[in-house]
């Protein structure tokens, strides 16, 4: 293993990755292509963290488009539970199928004297109603489960209870699960894990260190210009160059929620269909409810539409 | 290239990045991935698995750039192009001996290398012999000289000092003038280490000293600083016991209410019926004193106050010295120090009338209040000889779940002059004094503990 090759070749495979994403309309920095070539190498899941809107979902969904695996996404929130999110007994099919076989019990019963045999031939029986028949897959045994390996993605595990955040790390650190009426289940293949958090809570510190982080901030200007193009090519360049202008300057002022990528995609759609040619202050207020979603954000920068908008459209 | 793993992670711990071992080897794995060679692509990755919080990834930036800076890039190389494989001791190894090779031939090699000023070579040079010397011991800008003297010894300026000696004037006046340019190589080596391994020594002094500070001698400086600290201490608290109201006992049948329910369908089983408990969310009313006598401390429980909105919901703020006016929306759209400042010059400075407060506050919260809140009184409980209005806050002490008074004077000053805490107190399910950062932490801890 020669050191000078080890890292030329790493680096083509990140461009390949980069590649990869972008041919799926995932445009993205160095530094994302590097954390999905190192997690794929390490055999890690990856923890992304960043403000709303910067495409944290997006890059696990590009991802399994691009190594062509199945996406299965376990979205979390308050109260989510392993019943949810790994597996459950399917109660209603078991119960009914206890009745629907009341008569056929009856005959198996029969003979048996005393309360005694009759349990003991019950028990003969007892695994019948606990087997992968009765089972429900939930996301994360899906997961495991998967032939070809597969994408995970867990999103927003921050609105998850610790209790969850604590029963994940078995999966993340081994990809296996312990199931008390099964067993341990193993991974077919290890599976590519993207885990998202919007930070509304510090995450445990054994989470953290079970995958490799990565922080996704707001864009450049060029790179944002870049994804506008692959996701809006409709919209003319001299336009597109404007907003994007634009939304960089918003993020720099003092507001509630700043426009996230997302929102400067939703307002580049609405141009196009708006068939504007270039930016004025009209059209600007228009169609500011696109990009902030806070009446106040809107009131407030209502004063400085003008500069901006002329700042953006004299910028080259 | 182990070793300078292992150093570049111990100096990552000295500027306040928690990496565990698990880290440390992933990081060794990484870097068994990509090499040395590319600096971005190694500084990248290295962020990847090595800093774990947007913070974490600002200080990594700043200690790898301090660490790996530009020139020791080439030094690294030189060290990695060993087998890469060869393990720890082996490698140690290898250093030593190169060092051993200068020391030997010290007579030439050290004046040959200042004199053929190749700098990236003696820079290397001085790297080695400062692992020998040990350097990433050091902990005090006192034991500078000690490793600067240590590390020339080791690189063998004696030699170079007899050489100098014996050489004629003009060779004599050249040399003395590298071995100037020598220790200054050395002293900066020495200083680049000291912040390494140091960076973080003084902001912990910083903070363990100020969380044990009376809140009211705080200076407007350490505001930031304090800003942060109060922050962190709101947001472990929260995570602390954030746990402590959430569902039970999901995902389990209830056999019981599943049959009730299932009669109509002739004991039939269709519709199963889960056990849950329902999330407890307690609503905080937060009241702060702003007025005269506690405005010191007063910016501080404001700071606190905001901390605590910030993190869990449903907390209505109020300040007041004389009327009370609600703040809950000014923490929200303002950033901290704006909010603190913007309600302490509208209604801070004022003299207290709790009387007047107390009643106010009755007439806005009381419809709000109910088993689930719990009101929150900041102050010190001094009316200037008024009426405290006992009776009002009675009022609300009966609706709400608790009422909590924090007073920011020690308990000795209380009842004296025009403290009227005994009376308030009666009205209280629980008053504390509260001094200082470790104080407030205590005591909301307790506070949220006995809350479920």
């Amino acid at each position: 293993m020669s050191f000078n090759s080890d890292s030329d070749a790493s680096r083509a495979a990140i461009e390949a990755i980069q590649g990869g994403l972008a041919t799926t309309g995932y445009i993205c920095g160095e530094s994302i292509a590097t954390a999905v070539f190192i997690a794929q190498a390490l055999e890690k899941p990856v923890l992304i963290e960043g403000p709303p809107g910067v495409g944290k979902t997006e890059l696990a969904k590009a991802s399994a488009q691009f190594l062509d695996k199945p996406l299965i996404r376990l979205q979390c929130y308050e109260g989510l539970d392993e019943a949810k999110a790994l597996y459950e007994w399917k109660y209603g099919k078991q119960l009914l199928y206890t009745q629907v076989l009341k008569e056929k019990l009856g005959d198996l019963m029969e003979g048996a004297t005393s309360l005694q045999a009759s349990m003991d031939r019950l028990h003969e029986f007892d695994d019948t109603f606990f087997n992968e028949e009765f089972l429900e897959p939930r996301p994360l045994l899906k997961t495991l489960w998967a032939d070809q390996g597969a994408v995970l993605l867990i999103d927003e595990v921050d609105k998850s209870d610790q209790e969850f955040e604590a029963f994940l790390l078995e999966l993340l650190q081994d990809y296996q699960i312990s199931i008390p009426e099964i067993g341990t289940v193993r991974a077919k293949h290890s599976p590519v894990v993207f885990l998202t958090s919007n930070n509304t809570r510090e995450l445990g510190d054994a989470l953290k260190r079970r995958c490799i982080h990565l922080y996704i901030p707001f864009p450049d200007s060029r790179l944002e210009r870049e994804i506008v193009e692959s996701r809006v090519p409709e919209l003319e360049s001299s336009l597109r160059f404007q907003i994007v202008n634009f939304v960089q300057q918003l993020r720099t002022l003092d507001l509630k929620k700043v426009p996230a990528v997302s929102e400067t995609i939703d307002w580049a759609r609405t141009l196009v269909l708006m068939h504007a040619q270039e930016l004025d202050q009209d059209l600007v207020r228009k169609t500011l409810n696109t990009l902030l979603k806070f009446q106040e954000d809107i009131g407030n920068i209502d004063t400085e539409i003008n500069v901006m908008t002329r700042a953006a459209v004299d910028a080259r | 290239m182990t070793q300078v793993l292992i150093e570049f992670v111990r100096a990552l711990r000295a500027s306040n990045i928690n990496v565990s071992t698990a880290e440390s080897l992933d990081a060794a794995a990484t870097v068994d991935v990509i090499g040395f060679k590319d600096r971005g692509l190694l500084k990248e990755s290295l962020s990847l698995v090595l800093a774990k919080s947007s913070e974490d990834k600002q200080r990594f930036s700043d200690c790898f750039d301090r660490y790996f800076f530009a020139t020791d890039m080439k030094g690294i190389d030189v060290l990695g192009s060993d087998d890469p494989s060869a393990d720890d001791s082996l490698d140690v190894g290898n250093i030593v001996t190169t060092t051993a090779d200068v020391e030997s031939a010290s007579t030439s090699t050290l004046t040959s290398m200042v004199t053929n000023e190749n700098r990236a070579e003696l820079q290397i040079a001085v790297a080695n012999a400062a692992r020998e010397a040990g350097v990433a011991n050091i902990r005090l800008f006192t034991q500078r000289g000690m490793y600067m003297r240590r590390i020339l010894e080791i690189l063998g300026i004696e030699a170079l000092e007899d050489d100098i000696g014996n050489s004629d004037s003009v060779d004599r006046l050249k040399l003395s003038d590298l071995r100037v340019q020598l220790i200054a190589e050395v002293r900066d080596h020495v200083e680049r280490q000291l912040l390494l391994y140091t960076a973080n020594t003084w902001p912990d002094l910083r903070e363990e000293i100020l969380q044990r500070v009376p809140l009211s001698a705080v200076e407007v400086r350490d505001f930031k600083f304090m800003q942060g600290l109060v922050h962190k201490l709101a947001k472990r608290l929260v995570a602390l016991h954030y746990r402590r109201k959430k569902i039970a006992r999901r995902g389990h049948l209830d056999v019981r209410q599943t049959i009730r329910r299932n009669i109509e369908y002739d004991g039939l089983m269709f519709d199963t019926v889960w056990k849950r408990k329902k999330i407890d969310r307690p609503k905080v009313v937060a009241v702060c004193d702003v007025s005269g006598s506690v405005s010191n401390a007063a910016r501080f429980l404001l700071l606190f106050l905001y901390s605590v909105t910030e993190v869990l919901p449903k907390v209505r703020a109020f300040a007041f010295s004389n009327q009370i006016a609600e703040i809950t929306d000014l923490f929200q759209s303002a950033s901290a120090e704006d909010a603190i400042s913007d309600a302490l010059h509208k209604y801070g400075w004022g003299s207290t009338d709790y009387g007047h407060a107390l009643s106010d506050l009755e007439a806005t919260v009381l419809d709000d209040i109910d088993h689930r809140t719990t009101v929150l009184i900041m102050g010190d409980g001094r009316s200037n000889y008024a009426d405290p209005g006992v009776s009002h806050l009675r009022r609300i002490h009966e609706r709400a779940r608790r009422v909590l008074w924090l007073n920011p004077e020690p308990r000795a000053f209380w009842n004296s002059g025009d403290s009227e805490m005994r009376r308030l107190g009666s009205a209280c399910d629980r008053v504390d004094s509260c001094r200082s950062i470790q104080d407030l932490e205590r005591l909301v801890s307790e506070i949220m503990r006995t809350a479920v």
